[in-house]
């Protein structure tokens, strides 16, 4: 598809109003290392990169797509935003009709990433970038070097700061069971987010089965998304969000939605959320070097602005987040991850219906 | 176009030399109806030979097995879909009869002011796409902030909500008031037939209008209205769009959103395969009731005597009716159509009309930050395009074919042209992946694919639409031409096309602007360069971020307003609901 005469056509007014309005996208000149160079070059040659994400939201994943093409300009992203459940049924869609076109896969699920690696479809590759990483996203990596972590997600509870002040907000993810809060929640679903399964994983090992009847009793609006919670909040029709990302709801605050963030008493969840180049991609030379642009200090500040966890020590973290080490963290180990998902997604259905 | 399309999937049939010679002497027109015998196979009955062969098969050794089947109904849960999916079907057919039948009558029989206003009420109706008429409704009718309820809390101080959009209620009636117009299109033009004499001569024999109505008029178009009565219920249990993002919340699953489920990993076409059969049967079903029902025929309006049709005078009444469509025009078109424009232009849509609510930001971060939205237009354009040429020039062959009745058998032509109407869009979706998605053909992703998976949807539409054309051309002026000399397709070229030209290009719009906002036979086809605006919007919804959803749906509907007004200039006033 020769995308971008086409795009001139349609947007031909659009263009030109943002040719007016827009200062010019400075090319700035970009120092690359010696290895980012050979693999640019090589790239440039492919001219694109086919990236299935469901880590961060659609803005952010458009962002971090346009920062890749500003730092390396002659190759494009191909951002395929979707929740991780859907980003990895459209891969397995593409593997059933034997059809290459995902270069670089990214989920919320880390058992997306042991079965591929188990599977042999992820490329053996460790990012030069990689070594630079905060230590957190270094241990979380896989040891030979098949996936990244790309995301130090953090999911906890947010409330509508002008209906719903503080004391009156539940501490806990425990308390969500309390039937003083039927109808005011909104969560995702572990179906299609992998953040969601996770947490849902989480909350089983605590609590149990019957936390889940107990949460559904009090009818949680359930949407798809993990960010879900955030526009349904924000939009005034429900008052608690449940394992919402850090990340969209400090920059939806940051927009001026009255949302403020519950570090839960027991435990705020961490999702390691791993990158792979696939083995089979179609643009190789793209794909490994979109790996170095996610390791690398570029993404880092490009996702910045998004409120995501700095990967890299020489990106400060974003305005208004807690320094990791102060808080509880929980976190699924992989065996979890991937005994789990299928098992709490089946669970949920069966509770929820859908 | 059809030939290359012809030779490139018509496997050809070993030939004996021997008939070399004879097949030499055959007329085009036989070539020409082998072709179409191959595009109908390849489009419509390859697909679904496949998908029915597959449900038996094991995944990943093909081996013969029934366990799809035992998957596939094995589960409470799923079968609990079925069901919910034909009482959705039922509610919501039944409502979109309850809603046109008397707006058809109205504005077909009677002096009701506003006509006008009630042709451009189904006319939005039917253009806006059913799963922006879900999204407009969640902001209408969401339980704590969506604007009706706020309005009715703040009117009664109450506590509980007027509607709850995310009920089993909200979603009959969400996908019914995007329905309706298929019912007013049938009732309509069945009682625009019915001649002012059969009223009169219940009049005479002592019946008021309304007895004459409903004794009369009524029962005279009750295939048509019976017709509506199934379309709706068919489209309603092949609607993904509107189940995904009110059945999800509202924790309702319907067999759309269950054959998505058995997508997941790993995917299980198979299962899926197995799973959508019984919906085959219950639409075959359907189909054979009407046959069934109608048999008795006695429905005959139409005679050779005069027929004057007279619009009866309702008196007062005419203000009722009036009302009453303008309030499904409120809440079908008006409404949803108010919340979305607000939505796009707001910050957050529950925070209502206000200055500081206002921005830009979802128009500015579609058209210059998001990468894949303008090319999803361009791709909707130039696939529903594509696919529309294919569909219309397939059907306008095979509709020539059969009405001329030049080769044996052509009925068969005309069956599998109107077979996809009976086939829900998700199931023929899975169809075409699992028949060629994959190696040899390996379509998976490309553009062809969704192209063809729509003009196989699409071509019902189409083939109904070139047949009535045809049929209102006599032979005799080809004829004449042909006793002149004229070849056979010459004198289509000179004669018949000219004369079908208008009829076509309406049916050439109508697929184009159904096939520009389809969603269920595009879902499981679209590779990463290749999804079309309706996707895209689907897996935006996915994170609940209207106020952006309602920017883009905003931007599918001026696409297809350009369309529907190039229609309208070039074709007349009603094309889009002139029954084909």
């Amino acid at each position: 598809m020769t995308g971008i005469t086409k795009r001139t056509v349609l947007g031909a007014t659009a263009a030109i109003t943002a040719a007016a309005i827009l200062p010019a996208r400075r090319a700035a000149a970009q120092t690359y290392t010696a290895h980012e160079q050979q693999l640019y070059d090589a790239a440039k040659a492919e001219g694109e990169v086919t990236w299935y994400t469901g880590q961060l939201q659609a803005q952010p994943s458009e962002a971090v797509g346009h920062a890749f093409t500003d730092r390396f300009p002659g190759v494009r992203c191909n951002v395929v935003r979707t929740t991780s459940q859907v980003a990895f049924q459209r891969l397995s869609q593409d593997y059933r009709a034997s059809v290459a076109q995902c270069d670089v896969f990214s989920s919320t699920d880390y058992s997306h990433f042991t079965f591929l690696k188990r599977e042999g479809r992820l490329m053996e590759y460790r990012p030069v970038n990689a070594a630079g990483m905060v230590k957190a996203a270094r241990e979380a990596a896989d040891p030979d070097g098949y996936f990244q972590v790309t995301y130090l997600a953090l999911y906890l509870l947010a409330r509508r700061s002008d209906n719903l002040s503080e004391a009156d907000a539940p501490k806990s993810w425990r308390e969500l069971t309390d039937p003083k809060w039927r109808n005011k929640m909104a969560v995702g679903h572990p179906g299609f987010s992998g953040a969601i399964g996770n947490w849902a994983i989480m909350m089983r090992k605590a609590y149990g089965e019957p936390f889940f009847r107990e949460f559904a009793r009090n009818n949680p609006q359930v949407g798809r998304s993990a960010g879900d919670p955030v526009t349904t909040l924000n939009a005034g029709e429900r008052m608690l969000g449940v394992a919402v990302p850090s990340a969209a709801t400090l920059f939806s605050a940051s927009r001026g939605n009255p949302l403020t963030l519950i570090y839960p008493t027991d435990g705020t969840l961490m999702v390691a959320a791993p990158s792979g180049a696939i083995k089979s991609a179609p643009k190789p030379n793209a794909a490994k070097l979109f790996m170095e642009f996610m390791t690398s200090p570029a993404y880092s500040e490009a996702t910045r602005g998004f409120y995501a966890e700095s990967l890299r020590p020489e990106v400060r973290p974003p305005e208004g987040s807690r320094p990791l080490d102060e808080l509880t963290l929980i976190s699924p180990t992989p065996e979890e991850v991937e005994n789990g998902i299928p098992e709490v997604r089946e669970l949920w259905r069966d509770i929820f219906g859908v | 176009m059809s030939t290359a399309l012809g030779k490139s999937v018509v496997a050809t049939p070993p030939r004996r030399v021997s008939l070399a010679r004879r097949i030499g002497r055959i007329e085009p027109v036989m070539l020409l109806w082998i072709l179409l015998i191959g595009a109908l196979l390849f489009l419509v009955a390859f697909p679904l030979g496949k998908l029915f062969l597959v449900s038996f098969e094991t995944r990943g050794t093909g081996a013969f097995t029934l366990s799809n089947y035992v998957t596939a109904y094995g589960r409470a849960r799923y079968i609990e879909a079925v069901v919910n999916s034909l009482t959705l079907g039922l509610a919501s057919a039944t409502i979109a009869v309850v809603l046109a039948v008397p707006m058809a009558w109205a504005v077909s029989r009677t002096d009701m002011p506003g006509k006008g206003l009630t042709w451009t009420v189904v006319l939005g109706a039917f253009i806006l796409p059913p799963y922006l008429g879900a999204v407009g409704w969640i902001l209408l009718a969401g339980p704590n902030s969506g604007f009706i309820n706020v309005f009715w809390r703040w009117l009664t101080g109450s506590e509980s909500p007027f509607f709850n959009v995310y009920s089993f209620e909200g979603l009959a009636l969400v996908i019914a008031l995007n329905a309706f117009p298929l019912v007013f299109i049938f009732v309509k033009s069945a009682l625009d037939l019915v001649s002012s004499e059969m009223e009169d001569a219940a009049n005479i024999l002592g019946a008021g209008t309304w007895t004459a109505m409903r004794k009369v008029s009524l029962p005279l178009v009750w295939p048509a209205i019976m017709a509506g009565f199934i379309i709706v219920f068919l489209e309603t249990i092949a609607l993904f769009g509107t189940p995904a993002i009110i059945g999800i919340p509202a924790r309702i699953n319907v067999v759309t959103t269950q054959l998505w489920q058995f997508f997941e990993y790993p995917v299980r076409v198979e299962v899926a395969a197995a799973y959508a059969m019984p919906l085959l049967l219950v639409t075959a079903g359907m189909i054979a009731t009407q046959k069934l029902l109608l048999s008795r025929k006695g429905y005959v309006s139409q005679t050779g005597k005069g027929g004057e049709r007279r619009p009866i005078k309702l008196g007062a009444w005419r203000w009722v009716m009036f009302a009453w469509c303008a309030m499904v025009g409120m809440i079908a078109v008006a409404m949803p159509l108010f919340v979305l424009l607000q939505a796009s232009f707001a910050k957050a849509w529950g925070r209502g009309l206000s200055l500081d609510n206002l921005t830009f930001a979802n128009y500015y971060l579609l058209i210059f930050e998001h990468d894949m939205a303008m090319t999803s237009i361009w791709n909707t354009i130039w696939f529903s395009a594509t696919a529309a040429t294919i569909a219309v020039l397939l059907a306008l062959m095979v509709a020539y074919i059969v009405n001329r009745r030049l080769v044996p058998f052509g009925e068969v032509l005309g069956f599998l042209a109107l077979a996809p109407f009976v086939i829900p869009g998700i199931v023929m979706a899975i169809g075409f992946y699992a028949a060629y998605a994959a190696p040899p053909l390996s379509l998976y992703g490309t553009a062809a694919l969704i192209i063809l998976a729509f003009a196989a949807r699409f071509l019902p539409i189409a083939y109904a639409n070139s047949s009535s054309a045809i049929r209102a051309v006599h032979p005799e002026m080809e004829e004449a031409a042909r006793i002149l000399g004229s070849g056979r397709l010459h004198a289509i070229r000179m004669i018949t096309a000219p004369l079908v030209k208008k009829s076509l290009l309406g049916g050439w719009l109508i697929v184009f602007i159904v096939a520009s906002r389809e969603l269920s036979a595009a879902i499981f086809l679209v590779g990463p360069r290749t999804r079309t605006m309706s996707v895209l919007l689907y897996d935006l919804s996915e994170a609940g971020n209207f106020e952006v959803l309602a920017a883009f749906g905003g931007l599918l509907l001026v696409v297809t307003l350009i369309f529907v007004g190039i229609g309208m200039k070039l074709v007349g006033r009603d094309f889009m609901l002139r029954r084909g």
